[in-house]
């Protein structure tokens, strides 16, 4: 009876092991099933170079570049301050930083992934998007430029977090080793330590770019939702991800506009896929240092 | 280019470093003391006790509060027993392997889906496919597959710090693994998959893209009464106030997004402490 | 004289790295059986194979037969085979729960007993065959991770004790305790020895002399020499093993 039992309770294990597996499958599929139905009306290359994103109108178009545009622009200009601040406060928490301190600094970045982005979407709303309207003097603030800074700092903690992580791994022995051959603290965070943990870092601003462009909420309040191919960073735009958000509920079910949407979710699982695996394979080179 | 002295190139690198980590910090301050300071004087018992009246422009916001709380219990009532369960697997049982490499990938991958595709799969297999309708279960089951990878990666931590010799003083007296897991392994990593669970709580709870077309509505007139039902929610409720309806009173908006933040803040911090409370009192 | 356990042509490998080469050898009922040898002797994988704590890892492989009573372990139920042949580690590893319950836990978990009284008087029997219960009595109640260190070994004993097995493994259980708890251990040892068979992985030598009636020498996966203690001890067969005993390498 007890081996009985023992034998149900394994077997539930595992079946919940191969969970995440089959969870996976089933979204790819699905999308693909959707997306595919959708392409066998609409061709693949048109969907992606097209630039006319007009899903409602008689002769509908639905060209995704205007989107990519929108999604690229956004997550660039977001990278463009994550990184550098990222990698920046990472490194001052994990080795300038007094001992004292450290942990609550982690903290205070860490709070920002806290946050729900709806809250943050708003407070870019009442904050940034006036602020860059009246600094810049443009007819809108809600644009590519204040969702990226935005979504920059939403990414900051996901860059500290794991860059924090690699850089920490370095073993001590290398920082020993420059030191006493002479060379300043700096000299050696520079060219050992951040050298050392470099794959650990890329793996971090992977992560990161996955993070924004997957962010949905802040970006459709704060970039203006225009879907047209912006000529600035200043332009209004509209992302992927908010396509998505908007516009589903307007669709008709089963429809080409609704299976258009499922579209574009099949090209944001492929890229953020890719995105993951790279980071993964970095994060897998880091552990083997 | 002037070649700087090493000490003084120090000095002005690490006022750049210490400069990027005020920028990473200060913003979620500057968010936190906005929501705060405007927010503070429209929370008052009625706010959090009352339907929203006059087309959301007046009165409360507790269905968007009731929303919120059954999806989250229902997604987390869902998603624990499944992830923990998948940790136990993969920390005790999966041998090293194609099969367990493809997990972990499986995982990893997982965790990097966009909130919002999420939405498209929940709208797909549980609102239509399996005919739930928009409803606080399907909701439910769509946070509740986005979560899980958070949940395992959390509880195998958690397992993980039981020290290995417990496991072999146990297993060396005959007794089986899986009763192992389930009298030693599991009562010592308990502490640490109830944190993790309560900080996945925490991040569900501010989660709108998934529900957006899963579960969550404009208005409905009455609380939610089994989970076939349609609800409001807080996260949706604050996009709605703060982008859809014109002529809203910003202080709604902004008691809106204080609850909301302090809901997931508080327990965020419940969850932080509880961690460092047990590592301290811990028993080995 | 009766054959309790018979090892026949065991090889061990970790990650495809031998570590001990076909080795025969056999333990006899009732008697104290020390295996000595330096570091990397391959004797600590020779116990934990003998109850198959090895398996647990994942670059362990093994080929050859080991017999319990003549049947052979390795097709025996995992978990019936360590109940009959259960292993003391070299660092004492109380679980973290009561004492009380570090001594019913196995069994409870093993069915050997349901009923309050039964178990009362089980962990009264388990604790005074390892000499604590005089120091524990007043508080089976409270966490075994307050006892000191030699408390917590023959603690670890008693848990042994109360799964009644048949075989006892010790690896190297006094490394970590201070001469009087090792001096109290051993004592139990050559008490144990009328009701179980005893082998004892030891890194010192004075020990395996102390205690046992036969010494095993052990030296990189081989087995050099088994006798008498006394016989090994006093003229030894082997010039390694006069060599180690001696304290000329080791």
């Amino acid at each position: 009876m007890r081996k009985f039992l023992d034998y149900i309770i394994e077997t539930v294990i595992f079946i919940c092991g191969m969970l995440s597996i089959i969870f996976v499958v089933l979204i790819f599929s699905f999308l693909l099933k959707e997306g595919l139905s959708f392409f066998k009306d609409f061709s693949f290359i048109k969907f992606i170079t097209n630039q006319f994103w007009y899903p409602n109108s008689k002769v509908p178009s639905f060209g995704i570049l205007p989107l990519i545009c929108g999604s690229v622009l956004v997550t660039l200009g977001a990278c463009l301050i994550a990184v550098p601040i990222g990698v920046m406060s990472a490194l001052f928490i994990s080795e300038i930083a007094p001992k004292g301190v450290r942990d609550i600094l982690k903290s205070l970045v860490e709070l920002m992934a806290a946050i729900p982005s709806v809250v943050i979407g708003f407070v870019g709303m009442v904050t940034i998007v006036p602020l860059v309207k009246n600094i810049f003097n443009l007819p809108t603030g809600l644009s590519a430029f204040s969702g990226s800074i935005m979504l920059g700092f939403m990414a900051v903690p996901t860059i500290v977090t794991i860059s924090e992580d690699a850089i920490r791994s370095v073993p001590w022995q290398y920082k020993e080793g420059a030191l006493a051959l002479g060379a300043t603290n700096w000299q050696t965070l520079r060219r050992i330590v951040l050298k050392a943990a470099m794959p650990g870092i890329i793996a971090a601003i992977m992560l990161g770019i996955g993070r924004v462009i997957g962010e949905t909420m802040a970006v459709m309040m704060i970039t203006g939702n225009a879907a047209h191919v912006p000529h600035s960073i200043f332009d209004p735009v509209r992302t992927m991800t908010s396509t998505i958000a908007t516009e589903m509920g307007e669709t008709v079910r089963g429809g080409m506009h609704y299976k258009s949407l499922f579209a574009i979710g099949l090209v944001l699982f492929l890229i953020t896929f890719i995105v993951n695996f790279i980071a993964d394979l970095f994060l897998g080179k880091n552990k083997n240092l | 280019m002037i070649k700087l002295n090493p000490k003084l190139s120090q000095k002005l690198s690490y006022t750049v470093l210490f400069m990027a980590t005020m920028l990473a910090i200060i913003p979620v301050l500057v968010i936190i003391f906005l929501i705060v300071k405007n927010g503070a004087s429209s929370i008052s018992w009625e706010f959090l006790t009352s339907m929203p009246r006059n087309g959301m422009r007046a009165g409360g916001i507790l269905p968007a509060i009731v929303g919120t709380f059954s999806i989250v219990v229902c997604a987390i009532i869902i998603t624990l027993p499944i992830g923990v369960c998948a940790a136990i697997y993969l920390n005790e049982y999966a041998k090293d392997n194609l099969l367990t490499r493809i997990i972990k990938l499986a995982i990893v991958n997982l965790a990097g889906i966009p909130s919002v595709v999420y939405g498209l799969f929940g709208l797909g297999i549980f609102v239509m496919f399996l005919k739930l309708g928009v409803s606080i279960i399907a909701g439910a089951l769509t946070l509740s597959i986005m979560e899980l990878p958070v949940i395992i990666t959390t509880a195998r931590g958690a397992l993980n710090s039981v020290p290995q010799s417990f496991k072999e003083a146990s297993l060396s007296l005959g007794v089986s693994r899986w009763q192992t897991i389930r009298y030693v392994v599991l009562p010592n990593a308990l502490p640490g998959i109830l944190t993790g669970a309560i900080l996945s709580i925490a991040r569900i709870s501010g989660e709108t893209a998934p529900i957006l077309f899963t579960a969550a509505v404009f208005y409905v007139p009455n609380l939610p009464s089994s989970v076939f039902d349609q609800v409001m929610t807080l996260p949706y409720h604050l996009y709605l106030v703060s982008t859809q309806i014109p002529n809203m009173p910003m202080n709604i908006i902004y008691g809106t997004a204080l609850v909301l933040m302090m809901m997931v803040l508080t327990m965020s911090f419940v969850a932080i402490f509880g961690r460092v409370y047990f590592r301290k009192h811990r028993k080995w | 004289m009766v054959d309790k356990i018979q090892i026949k042509n065991l090889s061990c490998y970790y990650n495809k790295k031998c570590v001990l080469d076909s080795l025969t050898i056999n333990v006899v009922k009732n008697e104290i059986l020390s295996v000595i040898g330096p570091a990397n002797s391959g004797k600590t994988t020779f116990l934990r194979t003998l109850n198959r704590m090895s398996d647990l890892e994942v670059s362990f492989k093994r080929t050859g037969d080991v017999f319990l009573n003549e049947e052979n372990i390795f097709y025996m139920n995992m978990e019936f085979l360590r109940k009959r042949v259960s292993m003391l580690f070299a660092m004492p590893i109380p679980l973290p729960m009561s004492i009380y319950n570090n001594i019913i836990y196995a069994p409870k978990r093993l069915g050997l007993v349901n009923k309050k009284p039964d178990m009362d008087i089980l962990v009264e029997q388990s604790l005074k065959d390892a000499s604590l219960w005089n120091d524990v009595k007043d508080r089976l109640h409270t966490s075994a991770m307050k006892m000191s260190g030699g408390q917590q070994q023959r603690l670890c004993i008693a848990r042994i004790l109360a799964i009644n097995p048949e075989v006892i493994l010790f690896d190297e259980p006094c490394s970590g305790l201070d001469p009087i708890s090792t001096a109290k251990v051993e004592e139990s040892m050559l008490e144990l020895k009328r009701k179980y068979t005893i082998l004892l992985v030891t890194n010192n030598v004075k020990q395996a002399s102390r205690v046992s009636d036969r010494t095993a020498f052990f030296l990189m996966g081989k087995l050099i020499e088994v006798d008498k203690t006394e016989k090994l001890f006093i003229s030894p067969k082997e010039k390694q093993t006069e060599d180690y005993i001696t304290g000329r390498f080791g």
